[in-house]
């Protein structure tokens, strides 16, 4: 059973571009392209693991991880890990990992190797 | 108002004059006119015969009289007048120094309505048009330091995709690729990748000059930090078979950012490896130093002269020789070094002989500073060391000073050692006394090597020796 992965970026390149490299890995990947999408997407569906990015237009991501509480959180964003701490965004203990973009293919899919089989 | 034209009829009208001449007229006159009178209604009532023999007694008495009350009433009148003249020019000198300070919010209220009260007024408005001018740049410069973070995120976004892509077809997600594709796609993402160390040093650069760097104090272990960091940019040295030599003397732990010092460390280490000929040694020396820890990187490379020494630490300067080119840094390592050395009130230097070696020192204090300032490293530190330079020159030659100084700046001569000659070919000529060179030389050395003395007079000795050595050596 192939493990799902939702995709949460409004860029769509970026979407694009990781769904290509996490289905070649063998995920089943959703996506969606903001937190109000993202928090649609987790009523119909449960993944295993939400890659998220930390800048989006709509309702503040702070808001948006609160509502999530039970589904690992990988963050994925151009914020660097110590200002996303200031932020308090790392407090959950649901948030796994962070992966500072521009990420490296090979890193991003060793690591979520690591968190979702390993 | 033509203040230069000479108008008969506004200097009788002018207000301070009319307050002289009531001075001379109530202080002088009046009273004179007064005894005077006296005098000839007196004389007239008496009967002539008795007049004439006291005549010229009382002649005297009156003009004794007068003199008097003319010396009391000057004295009275005058000190309300000149009172009223000198205490607003006190005031306004006052304000003005205020205003040198930068306070800009000075305003002053001088009610004598005269020239005086006219010359407040122009304060006034001088002082608010200058506190405009200061709020003006203010916003200019957040609008700049806003305007480079936002570009830098801006252009950081687009990289994400770019560089999974590049690397998905690298690693061959979409096939197998042929050798010339493959070389090519090496050139896209070397570049991708440049240009993206690019954009985080301009990020990194909006931080310093927004004072919004990030230190994440931590007690250290500073010589395994030192360690750490050699041990890591061996790999590179090994390329060009360059000896690290690492000396670390008695260092205590202290409160530090590891991220940001090993930052500094990386970069002063790879410029050093970058300007060194193969076969040669790099020697990174850690010690204590008053209220400091001295880091220092010396090379026996190609060194630098005097104007790259000025000039090394300006944003994107690289020391113009295009076989270093090919190494390809982005040219803000050593701003951004400044930038976070002088964050934590440190200070960051370079000494250097040219064709013989450089050394990079700087120096990290042993107590945190956690209040961080903003610092501008967007400046060129040459305009700063030059206009050092250019009031040294007009405090010792007077206005002579600054026609030779466009001159030498002209022959491009500003460096230590032309300024030195400079100075000898002064007193040689008698132009200034031997001991008014000296003195100039020390100012000027100072201006060079300010961060020594700062830190600590020992450093001076310390570095003549070490110096010699790199002569000896060569």
């Amino acid at each position: 059973m192939p493990k799902t992965i939702l995709i949460v970026d409004d860029e769509e390149d970026v979407r694009e571009s990781v769904k290509t490299i996490l289905t070649a890995n063998g995920y089943k990947v959703e996506t969606a392209i903001d937190g109000d999408d993202c928090l649609k997407k987790i009523q119909e569906i449960t993944p295993d693991l939400i890659l998220l990015d930390i800048m989006m237009p709509g309702k503040p991501i702070g808001e948006v991880i609160k509502q999530i509480q039970n589904i690992k959180i990988a963050f994925m964003s151009v914020v660097r890990i110590s200002d996303a701490r200031k932020q308090g965004l790392c407090s959950q203990s649901n948030i796994v990992d962070f992966f500072q973009k521009p990420f490296n293919v090979s890193d991003l899919v060793d690591r979520l190797e690591f968190i979702l089989n390993g | 108002m033509d203040a230069k034209k000479f108008s008969l009829k506004k200097m009788i009208f002018s207000k301070i004059n009319r307050k002289l001449s009531f001075l001379v007229i109530a202080a002088l006159l009046a009273p004179a006119l007064g005894i005077f009178l006296f005098y000839y209604i007196l004389a007239s009532s008496f009967p002539s015969g008795i007049f004439s023999e006291q005549a010229a007694l009382l002649r005297t008495t009156a003009v004794f009289i007068i003199i008097l009350i003319c010396i009391v009433n000057a004295g009275v009148i005058g000190f309300f007048v000149t009172r009223s003249i000198s205490k607003p020019i006190n005031e306004l000198y006052k304000a003005t120094l205020e205003l040198e300070k930068g306070n800009y919010d000075i305003r002053i209220d001088i009610k004598t309505d005269d020239e005086i009260s006219e010359l407040g007024n122009a304060f006034n408005l001088t002082s608010a048009a200058l506190g405009k001018l200061e709020q003006e740049r203010k916003e200019i410069d957040n609008a700049k330091t806003e305007f480079l973070s936002i570009t830098s995120h801006e252009l950081r976004s687009p990289m994400t995709p770019m560089k999974a892509q590049l690397q998905m077809l690298q690693e061959g997600y979409f096939g197998k690729l042929n050798k010339k594709t493959k070389d090519s796609l090496e050139i896209i993402t070397r570049n991708a990748d440049r240009l993206d160390n690019i954009i985080v040093d301009f990020l990194e650069i909006s931080r310093i000059e927004a004072a919004r760097l990030k230190f994440n104090f931590k007690e250290t272990d500073i010589s395994q930090i030192v360690d750490e960091t050699t041990k890591f940019m061996e790999g590179f040295a090994k390329e060009k078979n360059i000896r690290l030599v690492v000396k670390t003397a008695n260092i205590p732990k202290i409160e530090v950012d590891p991220d940001r010092l090993i930052q500094v460390l990386r970069n002063l280490i790879n410029n050093a490896i970058k300007f060194s000929e193969e076969n040669s040694k790099i020697e990174i020396d850690t010690k204590l130093k008053g209220n400091y820890i001295l880091f220092s990187v010396k090379d026996y490379g190609c060194g630098l002269n005097s104007e790259n020494q000025i000039r090394i630490f300006e944003p994107f300067y690289q020391v113009e020789n295009s076989s270093h080119r090919k190494h390809g840094g982005t040219g803000l390592g050593l701003a951004i070094c400044r930038g976070i050395v002088e964050a934590q009130k440190g200070k960051l230097w370079v000494e250097s002989k040219e064709g013989r070696g450089s050394k990079f020192s700087f120096t990290v204090p042993l107590k945190p500073v956690k209040n961080i300032e903003p610092i501008k490293v967007l400046f060129s530190s040459k305009k700063l060391i030059e206009n050092k330079i250019c009031e040294e020159f007009k405090t010792v030659l007077g206005p002579l000073g600054n026609s030779e100084f466009d001159e030498l700046k002209n022959k491009n001569s500003l460096g230590k050692d032309d300024l030195f000659e400079y100075i000898d070919s002064l007193t040689e000529l008698h132009i200034i006394p031997e001991k008014k060179g000296e003195n100039f030389k020390n100012n000027i050395g100072g201006i060079f090597g300010e961060e020594k003395t700062i830190i600590n007079k020992e450093n001076d000795t310390n570095y003549c020796i070490q110096e010699d050595e790199v002569v000896g050596r060569s």
